[in-house]
């Protein structure tokens, strides 16, 4: 406790205390603009290792469900493609069961023949659907198509494939990953294989009895791949939620670390604003002295 | 006892509380004069022996002055000094981290998103160049705060020199003025505005280096330094200097200077241990902390570095075109860390000769998720929020050393301001108490003179 106090004193202790809550209120109004309590690493150095992890896992999170989006487009195509190949290939038995009687004319299994380069022609395009210009049964390789066109010279279903063998994989969790790709030949080889058969066998006016269990065989594999890429979707689907919802945990921790309750930091600076008034009122009255009462 | 006597007595009053309002006026005069002690005359009556006493005398003019609480200031300036210097340099080094906005961490978690659209879109022109544009901004951010460390260092460096200087004056100053003391007290009086003046020599000093002070018998003070060399004996001072260390080179390369006393033959003798007060904290910070600093920021740079490289260059590695890998960063520190690929197309992203092949580039994306032992165990990303931790508690450590200091200051000016500060309220009380003491004496004269007049006037 201070026993004599000369003006010096009341001055400096004025200063500081001035000093010290105009530096308090440039914090407080800093708050108040950014809505961040965590400016510096000082603020709370124990806070910002934490913070980076969240951020490098926010990072992560967000990655992941941009690629999980980007899976599902891409088998939301599959999908769509294969269920397209199914209804080739179901019309590719009708004309085969029709064209198996040995009653049928040649004018009509010449006709029927016509129709199944048409289905050929539309299997190989499906074949080469792309998303983004990737070949979704092509590695999601982008450029040339992996299947070649029908009327290419030297067309022949079993080189008809000159996409990727390997599979495209992308990341969807930190130990997770999700196959987005079959290779094309493995998904359309014996389909094509068996419309085309079925074609040459119409073109040369035959009954095509053998086509029908190639293409059974087919449309068999097309509705194995399309069951695995319905798997998928599902997989994708489920990790989209659970991406999510960590996501959002991830950003109310970070924001439970950084953000400022904007309630409580407003209250401080209108607080700290009143009691800077108060001092700097309660400063004036140092202006009285003995001056004022002694008569030089 | 004559009649002359009382004028006698009058005039000595008279002289006594001139002088007395002097002081005060004096002390009035130096209310805001900083390091200024307040001083009081010291009144006594003049005896003669058994007989009635001759008046009264200033018999010395003292300064009010509490040696310990002085001792306790300047051992308080030193250590403030120091506190608020390394404050001022770790608030630098944890701005080169910030925790919002653009910076290493930032640039790390970004670099780390373009390798995961790498792996997602690995043929995209557009997403390797972006992959590449991150990979630069990473290795420029780390550019940029080991540059900014070095810099950093240099200054410090500079000031170490410049606060070498500013102590010169200072304890050229204290030799002076130890001469004047001594000469004007040596007669036995006492010469307190020049002690002040010393004492503020002294304070200025003390902010540069951790000091004692011992005062001799003849009023000159001896003024030592941590480590005991002399830095002030009676009217001789010492003078700091700084010459290039060979041995201690800085971050950008060039030697550092260290910081001695200049001897006869003019060579720098190195001031041992811990200097204390400003030049010992920037001595500090220039030696330590900033180097461990730029350490952490290498280890990071070359961790980052050899494993992005290792996953560039795997033997499977094949960039768009087929390619072998090459490494992505070049460089053997966080200082001159670049990025060697300029060809988007030469990112290896595969490992096949499938251009669409991401298995490259999802190696990439796992080097974020690696623990390294060289790191202690840790991601990349946790290494740096260590390091950045680490400045924000290094930061905080000294704000709070500097905010104590500041307190035990504010406390030590409050005690020294009570003990030896000018209160205008008393020195007015003083003022009026020797006025009426001097409007006595005066009164005194007046009835002698009218005693005289009335003796003088029986002879008429």
């Amino acid at each position: 406790m201070i026993q004599r106090v000369t003006q010096a004193t009341l001055i400096r202790e004025l200063q500081a205390s001035v000093a010290r809550m105009q530096r308090q209120l440039v914090v407080a109004q800093e708050t108040v603009s950014s809505q961040k309590r965590l400016l510096e690493a000082s603020d709370d150095p124990a806070a910002v290792a934490r913070v980076n992890r969240l951020r490098g896992e926010t990072r992560a999170l967000t990655a992941l469900s941009d690629n999980v989006a980007f899976g599902t487009a891409v088998l939301g195509a599959e999908d769509a493609g294969l269920e397209q190949a199914e209804t080739i290939m179901t019309r590719a038995r009708e004309i085969a069961t029709q064209q198996a009687s040995g009653l049928t004319s040649p004018v009509a299994r010449q006709q029927a023949a016509e129709e199944v380069t048409e289905l050929e022609r539309s299997l190989l395009a499906l074949g080469n659907t792309a998303v983004g210009g990737r070949y979704v049964f092509g590695g999601l390789v982008s450029g040339a198509p992996p299947f070649a066109n029908f009327d290419d010279p030297g067309f022949a279903p079993a080189i008809a494939y000159t996409g990727p063998g390997d599979p495209f994989v992308i990341r969807s969790g930190t130990d997770q990953s999700l196959r987005l790709t079959t290779a094309g030949n493995q998904v359309f080889g014996e389909s094509l294989l068996a419309i085309d058969n079925l074609r040459q066998t119409l073109e040369a006016g035959t009954a095509p009895v053998a086509s029908l269990d190639e293409i059974e065989n087919g449309a068999a594999t097309l509705r194995a791949e399309r069951a695995s890429v319905g798997a998928r979707l599902a997989r994708a689907q489920s990790r989209d939620q659970e991406i999510s919802g960590a996501l959002n945990n991830v950003r109310k921790a970070l924001g439970g670390l950084e953000d400022a309750d904007l309630t409580i930091a407003i209250s401080d600076l209108v607080q700290l604003q009143s009691a800077l008034q108060a001092t700097l009122a309660a400063g004036s009255a140092l202006q009285t002295s003995i001056l004022d009462y002694v008569n030089p | 006892m004559g009649l002359f006597f009382p004028l006698t007595i009058a005039r000595e009053a008279l002289l006594a509380h001139q002088r007395a309002l002097g002081v005060v006026g004096h002390n009035i005069a130096n209310v805001n004069t900083p390091e200024f002690s307040r001083q009081r005359p010291e009144l006594a009556a003049i005896a003669l022996g058994d007989r009635v006493g001759a008046g009264v005398r200033v018999a010395d003019v003292r300064q009010a002055i509490d040696p310990f609480l002085e001792a306790r200031r300047l051992a308080n300036t030193s250590a403030l000094a120091a506190a608020t210097t390394g404050r001022d340099v770790l608030d630098r080094v944890q701005g080169l981290f910030p925790v919002q906005g653009p910076g290493i961490g930032d640039a790390l978690q970004e670099f780390f998103a373009a390798a995961d659209a790498l792996a997602t879109h690995p043929q995209e022109i557009a997403t390797r160049s972006q992959f590449l544009g991150r990979a630069e901004s990473l290795a420029g951010q780390l550019r940029g705060a080991a540059a900014a460390l070095a810099t950093m260092q240099h200054e410090t460096d500079g000031q170490i020199a410049q606060a070498g200087r500013d102590a010169n004056g200072a304890l050229a100053t204290i030799a002076q003025l130890n001469r004047s003391i001594v000469a004007a007290e040596v007669n036995g009086g006492t010469a307190n505005d020049l002690r002040d003046a010393r004492r503020a020599a002294l304070d200025r000093v003390a902010q540069l280096l951790q000091i004692n002070v011992i005062e001799q018998g003849d009023g000159s003070v001896s003024v030592f330094a941590a480590s005991g060399a002399t830095l002030v004996a009676g009217p001789d001072a010492a003078t700091l200097a700084t010459d290039a260390d060979p041995m201690a080179l800085g971050l950008d390369g060039n030697p550092l200077n260290r910081i001695g006393l200049r001897d006869a033959a003019g060579s720098v003798i190195p001031l041992g241990g811990a200097l204390g007060g400003a030049i010992g904290a920037l001595v500090v910070q220039r030696d330590q902390t900033l180097p461990t600093n730029a350490a952490d920021l290498d280890l990071f740079a070359t961790t980052l570095r050899d494993a992005v490289n290792a996953v560039q260059t795997d033997p499977t590695g094949r960039d768009l075109d087929g390619l072998a890998g090459v490494p992505l960063f070049a460089g053997s520190r966080a200082a001159d860390l670049t990025v060697a690929i300029t060809d988007p197309r030469a990112i290896a992203a595969a490992r096949s000769a499938n251009p669409g092949d991401n298995t490259g580039a999802l190696a990439l994306v796992a080097v974020g998720d690696t623990t390294f032992g060289a790191l202690g165990g840790v991601t990349l990303t946790e290494f740096f929020g260590t390091v950045q931790a680490g400045a924000g508690e290094q930061a905080r450590r000294a704000d709070d050393q500097a905010t104590i200091e500041k307190t035990v200051a504010s406390a030590l000016a409050a005690q020294r301001d009570a003990f030896s500060g000018v209160n205008l309220e008393e020195e007015f009380t003083d003022l009026m108490r020797f006025q009426r003491g001097f409007q006595a004496a005066a009164q005194l004269i007046t009835v002698s003179n009218r005693m005289l007049d009335d003796l003088l006037g029986m002879m008429g």
